[in-house]
């Protein structure tokens, strides 16, 4: 029998994973489905157990002047719902799921995943998100990117915890996020695009481009944005097709039950090009 | 009217909102054996051992069915009619199994998990042999899927196992050849369609205990109750008076339900063992190791005059039916005698060509079967002559199609299964449901696409006509009982699956009865307690059954009037509902009369059962209309509206009617745009849950506006024809003739996803 443990805080959490393996259950929208067994239990976990879902440490979401700061245990329902969060992740997040997962589903679980279709991923990425590791031992702060090593492996020891997301608080003067499914709600990605853009006097300050499920993990190249700032916009977009030429080398998606490679890549263009000519 | 065609509550509705028992399952005996099939993960194999040995020995596990425990009696397990036209082609356990998926053994155990442990401790060897994945090659392959000599068919279908036929057909009225060599205008393409499944909510189930009469009780979530007792009597040789099924609150069964499942080894466990003992699917069970809807090639040529007079229709079908024949011929069948009539002024017509067997789960019964596949094909094809015309497609529909007071030579020819009736078409409002659909959907305006930058708007539009159960072959019967304080019981063979067949049978026996509903207790599908019906398929219930309700409540009508007469010592009584008045003004209520008759005085119960079985079957039509806007860059389709026009006769419940129709609508949608079929290379079903198999959510469908023409068929009750299934056929052609107006692009194979839209856009631009 595996250990299941509801515990009352954080320091009681940070003790038991420095001593044991565990693994987290925050909202359970991934973990209750890939411990499914209709044999048992409904839910038959294979390792120890820590459910995070109450923990108070893990929750808030507040800002300051430059960072917008989430707990890894927020339900996307109410990031969705508070003030503070950024029109680029209540975006997308109205594209994720249906309202009683996105009732259960949190942050850290959508990162914990790791999922190369993970569609929080895809701002977060953008945002530059930065995420708080808590141990014993201190506190580790670590990009995003950085963060997620590879389809569903991220960077986490078992001593360690996510117990918050940092994005920098940036407003762009357009963003549009596309998320491309089988259908419109509780489906995951076949594709998704976001870009997001700032013009000073007509001159492009901020450029970024993230692409969801087209690679193992999401698609952002900060050395391709930088090459465009402070182009004009008609010169953005008259570079339209080098953009897509740039980004055609990492937009490396896999045929699969949801979808083709050829359809993906496609679309993930296109949708960078339309971003672009409707500037 | 006051029930009929009035708003009128479900019967049911509140007490499954309560959480009342109700279903299948909520019935079971508590301490049921669980019986769970080891299913094979081969496409085609012989099963050479099965080592049980160390499974037999778990504590719990309280035996192991493998094919020796059964006597070769080959069945079929479709149920529909009889004698059956689908050929006996399986057995209770085989040596062979024909699919990923099919039953190989299966274990009876105290619970699931104990019988999930011996299932993992089961070794069985397989000697695998080459399937027959593809069914364009199935013909003549060198496996032959049937070779056992048992299977037969009970009559002529066809059959021909040895060359991996099912069945096969051909009819034709005219020289087609002739006809279409005379043709100015030609056309011949060919579509296909894909093994949709029905995702009804409530799984297959089915429990048994044996009762203290010595006899078998089965609860069974089925659409065909007293089919499924013959079924069980003949395949497992238990006498039929030994056997009770009982069918409770069905959630959901579109035809999947309408054949057995689990049912044999249920039945026979407890027949055996004498302990209760059930089964319920895992969705992965309903997705694989059920019924689909059969794929079909439909090659389809048109031939025309140069003013748009449809000359000739020559339409080619092969159905792939799976591992075993279920309604392969019926089906088969049903793709030319529900669709090809909707033209009817041609001067020849062919229809013909083969079922095959595969190694895919097998086919069979499926809302609209037949009629959605040739649908998707003829009225794809129509636009597509139209468009060789230069001709608009509803005036081309409004010259061509079929028009009140007409008939068609195919009713005659094609049946399901035998030969057809003839019929003239007494009620035909498909005019009316062009004209108005148009309006609806704004055609005028919005045909044939509206460029809108980033989106391209489009309409596009079908006609379809269904039946009303099969004529000669679907009989309904009905029970009405007079109680004491005046209150009827009406008892049905016929089978409420969540149609809503209770309430509206009940509706028309409280009309007749002039009473209320809540005057009309209702029971159906009892075998034991209930009059015969041959179930809920071929939109048969309101118009079958409901013709047996009419006549039932008619003649306890008569029999109350006849005791009233008695009672106020007159020729001449009337009577409101309520109260019965002789010519002299002396009354008595029905509460009283009815207390007298059962307490008081000359004690009697009353009671009559009356049943009708169709002459005719009269077609349900409609006019289908689709408003989608199509996304350049993703090839994504949003419904942007549906509109559906339908004659159906007099609606006797409008809300459960326009369900039916809305259901049907996003049903085919489903079939047209969202349910992608994968297998892998090796036959395995790929899309086998909810999470990879998606049907449409509320959300996909923006707007549905659902309207009904007056009709009123003299034949039916109160002027009744079908709803069930007419609903589902307009879609997928509607679609297919919408993405072409938006793109000109012609999608030939269902599903039309963003994919086929996107990548057929890319390859446009390439030339
Ligand atoms: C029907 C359905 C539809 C869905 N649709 C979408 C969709 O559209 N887009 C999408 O992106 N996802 C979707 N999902 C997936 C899922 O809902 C999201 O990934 C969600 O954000 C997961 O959050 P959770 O709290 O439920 O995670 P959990 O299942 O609790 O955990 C997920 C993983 O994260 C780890 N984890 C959780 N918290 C922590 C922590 N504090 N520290 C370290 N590791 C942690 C867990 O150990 C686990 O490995 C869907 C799921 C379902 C069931």
């Amino acid at each position: 029998m595996v250990k299941q443990i509801l515990p009352k805080n954080l320091s009681e959490v940070l003790e038991l994973i420095s001593k044991e393996k565990y693994r987290f259950c925050a909202g359970g929208t991934d973990m209750l489905i890939q411990n499914h067994n209709l044999k048992t239990l409904p839910i038959d976990f294979k390792d120890n157990i820590i459910y995070t879902f109450n923990l108070e440490e893990l929750k808030g979401i507040t800002e300051d002047e430059d960072f917008i700061t989430i707990g890894a245990s927020e339900s996307l329902e109410s990031i969705l719902e508070n003030k503070i969060t950024p029109q680029i992740l209540k975006d997308t997040i109205l594209q994720m799921a249906s309202p009683a997962i996105r009732h259960s589903g949190t942050i850290g679980g959508n990162i914990g995943n790791a999922s190369p279709a993970g569609d929080l991923l895809v701002p977060l990425y953008l945002l530059n998100a930065i995420v708080q590791l808590q141990s014993l031992k201190g506190i580790r702060s670590v990009l995003l990117s950085d963060f997620i090593t590879h389809v569903r492996r991220i960077d986490l020891r078992d001593d360690e915890i996510i117990t918050k997301i940092i994005i920098s608080k940036i407003n762009f003067d357009k963003h549009q996020f596309v998320k491309v499914g089988p259908r419109l709600s509780d489906a995951i990605s076949k594709l998704s695009f976001l870009g997001a853009v700032s013009f000073h006097e007509d001159k492009v300050i901020d450029l970024r481009f993230s692409f969801g499920a087209v690679n193992i993990t999401v698609v952002r190249r900060p050395e391709i944005e930088a090459q465009y700032i402070y182009k004009t916009k008609e010169e953005l977009k008259n570079s339209v097709d080098e953009l897509l030429e740039k980004y055609s080398e990492y937009i490396r998606p896999i045929d699969d039950q949801r979808s083709n490679k050829e359809y993906r890549k496609t679309v993930a263009l296109n949708l960078l090009r339309n971003f672009i000519e409707e500037l | 009217m006051k029930v009929v065609n009035n708003l009128t509550h479900s019967v049911d509705g509140l007490g499954i909102l309560k959480g009342r028992a109700a279903y299948t399952d909520d019935l079971a005996d508590k301490n049921s054996l669980i019986v769970k099939v080891l299913r094979s993960p081969h496409a085609y194999a012989k099963i050479v051992k099965i080592d049980s040995e160390e499974a037999l020995k778990l504590p719990g596990i309280e035996m192991v069915l493998t094919h020796k425990d059964f006597s070769r009696v080959p069945f079929t397990r479709a149920g529909q009619g009889y004698p059956e036209p689908s050929p006996h082609d399986k057995f209770v356990l085989d040596e062979y199994v024909r699919y990923v998926g099919d039953e190989v053994l299966a274990v009876v155990g105290s619970d699931l998990a104990v019988c999930e442990e011996a299932l993992a401790l089961i070794k069985v060897e397989y000697e695998l042999l080459e399937p027959v994945l593809d069914f364009e090659k199935a013909i003549d392959h060198k496996s032959i899927i049937h070779p056992e000599p048992e299977a037969h068919e009970m009559f002529p279908i066809g059959f021909e196992p040895l060359r991996n036929i099912a069945a096969s057909y051909h009819m034709h009225v005219g020289d087609v050849e002739k006809t279409l060599s005379e043709c100015d205008v030609v056309i011949e393409e060919t579509f296909f369609t894909q093994a949709q499944a029905h995702v009804m909510l409530e799984p297959h189930t089915v429990n048994a205990r044996m009762d203290y009469q010595e006899r078998l009780v089965i609860y069974n979530s089925t659409q065909t109750p007293y089919h499924m007792r013959r079924i069980i009597s003949q395949g497992l040789n238990i006498p039929l008076s030994k056997i009770r099924v009982i069918k409770p609150r069905v959630g959901g069964g579109f035809g999947g339900k309408q054949g057995i499942h689990g049912e044999m080894l249920v039945a026979y466990v407890t027949y055996k063992t004498g302990k209760a003992a059930k089964m319920v699917y895992t969705r992965k069970e309903v997705f694989e190791s059920s019924y689909t809807r059969h794929p079909m090639k439909m090659k389809v040529t048109l031939g025309a005059d140069k003013s748009g007079v449809l000359k000739a229709i020559d339409f080619h079908c092969l159905s792939d039916t799976g591992a075993y024949g279920e309604h392969a011929l019926t089906v088969f069948m049903v793709v030319g005698s529900k669709v090809l009539p909707l033209y009817n002024k041609v001067d020849s017509v062919r229809f013909y060509g083969d079922v095959v067997y595969t190694n895919h789960t097998p086919a069979g019964a499926y809302r609209g079967y037949g009629a959605i596949q040739g649908n998707f094909a003829l009225e794809s094809a129509v636009d597509m002559l139209c468009v060789k015309l230069g001709m608009n497609p509803i005036e081309f529909r409004q010259l061509n199609m079929m028009k009140e007071t007409e008939t068609s030579p195919i009713f005659e020819i094609m049946g399901e299964g035998t030969a057809g009736t003839a019929m003239i078409m007494e009620t035909c409002k498909l005019e009316e449901c062009v004209e108005k659909g148009m309006k609806l959907i704004d055609w005028n305006d919005k045909y044939p696409s509206k460029d809108m930058g980033n989106k391209i708007k489009s309409v596009g539009m079908a006609i379809a006509m269904q039946g009303s159960g099969i004529p000669y072959i679907d009989m309904g019967s009905a029970t009405i009982k007079l109680n004491d304080d005046g209150f009827y019981n009406l008892l049905v063979g016929a089978t409420d699956i969540g149609q809503g067949s209770d309430t509206v049978l009940a509706q028309i026996a409280a009309e007749v009865l002039m009473t209320t509903m809540d005057k009309i207790v209702i029971y159906s599908s009892d075998t034991d307690l209930t009059p015969f019906d041959c179930g809920a398929y071929a939109s048969s219930t309101t118009y079958v059954s409901g013709n047996a309700v009419f006549k039932a409540a008619n003649d306890m009508l008569e029999a109350i009037l006849v005791e009233a007469r008695r009672i106020l010592k007159s020729k001449e009584v009337e009577f409101d509902g309520v109260l019965f008045t002789n010519e002299l003004g002396e009354t008595i209520s029905l509460i009283d009369l009815s207390n007298e008759i059962t307490y008081s005085e000359d004690q009697k119960q009353l009671s009559v059962t009356s049943s009708y079985v169709g002459h005719k079957s009269p077609p349900p039509f409609m006019a289908g209309f689709i408003e989608i806007d199509i996304d350049k860059e993703t090839g994504e389709v949003d419904i942007v509206n549906y509109v559906s026009v339908v004659d159906c006769g007099t609606t006797i419940n409008p809300k459960l009617a326009e369900g039916q129709v809305d259901g049907g609508i996003v049903q085919g949608l489903g079939m047209a745009m969202f349910e992608n079929v994968q297998y892998s290379k090796k036959g395995a079903l790929i899309s086998n849950s909810l999470m990879t198999y998606k049907i449409p959510t509320r959300v996909d469908i923006n707007n549905l506006t659902t309207v009904f023409v007056d009709s009123y068929e003299e034949s039916g009750p109160f002027g009744a024809k079908s709803v069930g299934e007419i609903g589902i056929d307009t879609p997928p052609a509607a679609l297919a003739n919408a993405v072409y107006n938006a793109l000109g692009i012609r999608i030939k194979t269902l599903p039309i996803t963003a994919e086929k839209i996107l990548l057929a856009i890319k390859a446009k631009e390439r030339n």
